[in-house]
């Protein structure tokens, strides 16, 4: 039992630090995707994390198209193919994110 | 004896007005062609007007376009549902001021005029969205 | 005086500019003219912004919360015996504070002569106005009952202080306190006002101040309403109930039916049919009344 705890405590912190990945996170404010360009897995998904003061959704034409998200709330995208996606908001169409899936 | 009549006289005639009238405003504004006619007259207004047309540079137009025409549509009373976000959200990343709201009010009249909607039924449709500053406008 | 006057008001708006304002840089006078056509009346016979006889709850200009307006008018007002003339000035701050001056010269014309005092014989007074709104906005509050109120004062200063005495007149120096109510049935296309003052006031004060009848504050009463026919157009009456302070002359309410034309932002200019009724010797002093507001 005493030998399962550092272990245990191991994989938690692993498991936390997975999912917090800054590198899988978007963060959308200004108005802007903020970095405006990704690269990632076959397979990973994306946080977008809405720190704006305004509601916005998310699309990739032809692969998906979210509901819409108030400030503060986020969501999670998995990219299962390999290529390179813009992903838009229907509400601000400035707003252009580039992700490379590998 | 002269005051008093003159009291009663204008006591009369705030109380004899059509306070309960059947609601015809949406059919006075012309029904959906009406609204819709007016909406785009009126964003059309909006994105000349250089005290606010800023306030649009990222938005959707179309899909404000067509927000407008269903809001406007629940407002003056027709058959539509607005599912839109509630109007405090929706507004308040843009810290808009009355000066902002009231430029709007003023493209919305000219607009109404250029769709020949009365200046009387304007009053009731504008009576309607004033109440919306409340929670527009934010700084 | 009037120096004095000036640079306080100047002092007020610069001040009142970092008390009330929230985003504007301190300093930055800001003559927004943010506010809709019509919303700031016009000037009224005492300098103050609101109908032509009545103070009204609006700030006077087209300031918005966020900045300042400035007003000035010249008004006209011949009736059979007599003559009015008074021009004046007003600011309007963050749509929150008004202040107001006005000079008036009440000419007494053949009266004069009848009156020992010389033809044309005129009496002057300067008035100083501040109006402080205190809740609800005419405009926005169409989902309410509740009306903009608005308190304020009227400090007059007579130069005729003799004439005033003879005549049975207490002072020459007097002050009203006023609250006015302001409500826009914007559905109707109407507004509707009412005032209370308390005054001691003479013929608004051209007869000085209290007197040999009565010589203490009464309430009076006030009413407004006006039709907006257009944007620019507004078409309306008033009346103004007044003291019976002095021996020598019964003072009777005042009515009035007007035009109000807004030609811009910058423009406006109200005609009336005026009815001040007896004025010391002359019964039916009913006549025309003519005010240009330019304002910025």
């Amino acid at each position: 039992m005493k030998n399962a705890l550092p272990a245990l405590f191991l994989l938690v912190s692993c498991a936390a630090a997975l999912a917090a990945d800054p590198a899988h996170t978007v963060v959308q404010s200004g108005r802007a995707f903020r970095p405006a360009e990704v690269s990632i897995n076959r397979g990973e998904a994306l946080t977008f994390t809405n720190n704006d003061e305004f509601i916005h959704q998310i699309f990739v034409s032809g692969l998906f198209d979210s509901d819409e998200r108030s400030p503060g709330e986020n969501l999670t995208e998995n990219f299962t193919q390999s290529g390179t996606f813009e992903v838009h908001c229907h509400i601000h169409p400035k707003m252009k994110l580039v992700v490379h899936v590998k | 004896m002269k005051t008093t009549l003159a009291l009663l006289t204008m006591t009369a005639a705030l109380f004899t007005l059509p306070a309960f009238a059947a609601d015809t405003l949406f059919a006075d504004m012309g029904g959906q062609p009406g609204i819709d006619r007016l909406v785009d007259a009126s964003v059309d207004n909006y994105l000349a007007d250089d005290r606010i047309k800023a306030t649009f540079d990222e938005s959707n137009m179309d899909r404000v376009r067509a927000e407008f025409k269903v809001q406007f549509c629940q407002v003056a009373g027709g058959p539509c549902s607005y599912s839109g976000h509630n109007m405090a959200a929706a507004h308040k990343g843009l810290h808009l001021t009355n000066a902002d709201f009231n430029a709007v009010v003023e493209d919305l009249q000219a607009a109404m005029t250029s769709c020949d909607i009365s200046f009387a039924t304007q009053n009731r449709f504008l009576a309607r969205l004033a109440p919306y500053q409340h929670q527009v406008v934010t700084r | 005086m009037r120096v004095v006057l000036g640079a306080s008001v100047l002092a007020v708006l610069l001040f009142s500019q970092a008390a009330f304002a929230e985003d504007v840089s301190p300093g930055m006078i800001n003559f927004d003219e943010g506010r809709l056509l019509a919303t700031g009346g016009v000037s009224a016979v005492e300098g103050e912004g609101g109908g032509g006889l009545a103070p009204w709850a609006l700030i006077t200009g087209y300031g918005t919360r966020d900045g300042v307006g400035v007003t000035l008018h010249h008004t006209y007002v011949g009736l059979p015996d007599y003559q009015l003339i008074t021009p004046g000035i007003a600011v309007g701050l963050f749509d929150r504070l008004e202040l107001s001056y006005a000079w008036q010269a009440f000419d007494t014309e053949a009266t004069g002569a009848a009156l020992g005092l010389g033809q044309g014989f005129t009496f002057h007074q300067n008035i100083f106005g501040a109006k402080l709104k205190l809740i609800g906005d005419a405009v926005y509050d169409q989902d309410s009952w509740v009306p903009q109120i608005a308190i304020g004062l009227q400090h007059k200063e007579n130069d005729r202080g003799a004439v005033i005495a003879a005549v049975g007149g207490k002072g020459s120096v007097g002050t009203d306190y006023y609250v006015a109510a302001t409500k826009l049935f914007l559905a109707q296309s109407l507004l509707a006002n009412v005032t209370v003052r308390t005054t001691k006031a003479n013929q608004f004060g051209i007869l000085g101040f209290g007197g040999d009848k009565h010589n203490s504050y009464t309430a009076q009463i006030e009413a407004s309403a006006a039709y907006l026919v257009s944007r620019k157009l507004a078409f309306g009456g008033e009346f103004r109930t007044k003291p019976n302070n002095l021996g020598v002359a019964k003072e009777e309410a005042s009515f009035d039916l007007f035009a109000a034309y807004f030609l811009n932002k910058n423009l406006s200019l109200t005609a009336a049919y005026v009815d001040l009724g007896n004025i010391v010797l002359h019964d039916h002093q009913d006549g025309v009344y003519l005010s240009l507001q330019a304002g910025l």
